[in-house]
């Protein structure tokens, strides 16, 4: 049996995690690219700006120009993007390479797994922070240079964190429908805890233990004008990108791209 | 001598307890075609996964290209093609952005594409969109893709497995192009005439044991110990005769007072062989 495993983990590229060519790799990323352009994946981003700008749409209407609601508006949008496009997309884009068997081409057809692995993220991260920057001038919320540069810093971070986590996702997913499955609690958590988080002290505790949280808390302050992030969210940012890049890699090395049950199911 | 592009010895492999490949041996020499025939479950797949580097063998050797199948890596894959019931389409990319994808995975001049896609006969579904082919269209891509880099080995599992007889007749033509032209085929088959079309040595694996190996014909020959003749007389008469001076002695009557409509000699073919050693059908 771990004879088995050993050989699986060959096949899906554990042994030349490393091995990353420029040519392979930009194949892989057009390809994954143009993936996100399709009607099962491009709903997550444009449900995310429309959501952004029916939000400011709202806040502005029932507060009638009284309270500035932009940021909160950009904080439901930038959660939503970085949920539903970096955590979904990426768990149902993988599952969907094993449904229909292409996973399985691609890694026998010398792509090695660092290869697939940044030529999946890359495109999910570059995409999620093109509508983080779109949700901010839907939202009409407004930053100075300084602003800007940790928005997009910080977003990116947790968009990067939120693609990994979409990954390890995708490692347990036979199909889409598994990996909707699967990803729904995660979204809620990572999600709705930071969204609703102003109206209970302990969701709002819990949320700035989370990178989604934190993503939330440096647009309120952004807004506000005060420190955008402390040391305390960056060491939660970084960690928790770490952690989800070693579980993924832990994950990796034992499963690869697929449980050893699929290959042997294979039979 | 032909160089040896695949080398099998003593391979072994058991799934908890079942043994599915015993004691298994065999060379593929360039531009041959070696044919691993046997009934669903005689381990033809583990074979071909354990080759391509999917499954670790319990015990034995295997060497590919000179590498041990347990260290293939992406440079060897550059070097094999591969073609299962299992490997996949991108479904929404056009027939010509799947080929042109794996032509830049796999390091293949674009310029590759249109010849062969002409020479799979895929020229009009080029725009198409892969999930809109046939079976037999989609088959031909998954073939075109394995011999888009122009490897050295090519492995097929159940090639032409529910393919209409003439997209078979098709693929049965490129693989033989393909093997004059010096690839080296290894291919699964329960498909007795398609082994025996194509191959230039077979094995008769049965429950993860070779049976026989050799080519067609010295199989063939070996089991011919008992000669047969089938003859049809003009009253629709069938007789089928050993041989014996006795028979002899009726068909050169027969042949004297014309009274044959046909007759055969009856050299046993692959599957007769295969049943007689097992006992089992190859279907």
């Amino acid at each position: 049996m771990k004879n088995n495993q050993s050989a699986a983990n060959n096949l899906l590229g554990n042994k030349s995690f490393k091995n990353v060519h420029l040519r392979k790799l930009t194949a892989i990323m057009e390809v994954k690219w143009k993936t996100l352009f399709s009607k099962n994946f491009i709903i997550m981003p444009v449900f995310s700006l429309g959501f952004t700008y029916l939000m400011k749409v709202i806040y502005d209407t029932i507060s009638e120009g009284a309270v500035d609601m932009s940021a909160y508006a950009l904080s439901l949008g930038v959660l939503m993007n970085i949920c539903m496009t970096g955590i979904y997309c990426v768990a149902a884009s993988l599952a969907e390479e094993k449904e229909k068997n292409t996973l399985r081409t691609l890694m026998t057809s010398s792509v090695s797994g660092m290869e697939f692995f940044l030529g999946s993220l890359i495109p999910v991260i570059a995409m999620t922070t093109i509508v983080n920057v779109l949700c901010v001038f839907l939202s009409g919320f407004s930053m100075n240079a300084a602003g800007w540069v940790s928005y997009v810093l910080i977003t990116l971070v947790s968009s990067a964190t939120g693609a990994v986590i979409g990954m390890i996702f995708g490692i347990f997913a036979r199909n889409q429908m598994s990996a909707g499955t699967m990803t729904t609690p995660a979204l809620l958590i990572f999600m709705m805890i930071p969204m609703f988080s102003y109206l209970n002290e302990t969701l709002e505790k819990i949320s700035g233990f989370f990178f989604t949280g934190i993503v939330s808390e440096a647009i309120a302050n952004i807004g506000s004008g005060t420190a955008v992030i402390d040391m305390k969210g960056v060491l939660i940012l970084a960690a928790e990108f770490l952690v989800s890049v070693v579980i993924f890699l832990l994950l990796y090395r034992r499963n690869g791209f697929e449980s050893e049950s699929r290959v042997m199911a294979w039979k | 001598m032909n160089q040896e592009y695949i080398t099998v010895s003593h391979l072994s492999k058991k799934f908890a307890r079942k043994e599915v490949l015993k004691d298994v041996n065999a060379i593929l020499h360039r531009g041959e075609i070696l044919g691993f025939l046997g009934p669903s479950g005689a381990g033809k797949t583990t074979t071909i996964k354990i080759l391509t580097g999917q499954l670790k063998p319990d015990s034995g050797t295997v060497r590919i290209l000179g590498t041990d199948c347990s260290r293939i890596d992406e440079s060897l894959y550059e070097q094999i093609g591969i073609v299962t019931d299992t490997s996949g389409v991108y479904e929404r990319m056009t027939v010509y952005d799947n080929l042109k994808y794996f032509a830049r995975l796999l390091g293949a001049p674009l310029s590759s594409i249109d010849p062969l896609l002409k020479r799979i006969g895929l020229e009009e579904q080029k725009k198409q969109p892969a999930g809109k082919l046939s079976k037999g269209q989609t088959q031909r891509l998954i073939l075109a893709r394995a011999i888009l880099h122009r490897p050295k080995i090519l492995f097929l599992d159940e090639p032409t497995s529910g393919l209409d007889p003439t997209t078979a007749l098709e693929v049965h033509r490129l693989l033989l192009e393909l093997k004059e032209e010096g690839m080296a085929i290894f291919l699964t088959t329960h498909n007795m005439e398609e082994a025996t079309k194509l191959c230039d040595h077979v094995a008769l694996l049965n429950e993860g044991v070779i049976v026989e190996y050799g080519t067609p014909e010295e199989i063939c020959l070996k089991y011919n110990q008992v000669k047969r003749y089938r003859v049809q007389l003009k009253g629709g008469v069938r007789h089928t005769l050993t041989h014996s001076p006795e028979n002899a002695g009726k068909i050169s009557h027969w042949l004297e007072e014309n009274e044959i409509e046909t007759i055969h000699s009856c050299e046993p073919t692959l599957e007769t062989v295969f049943l007689e050693v097992t006992g089992r059908e190859l279907q």
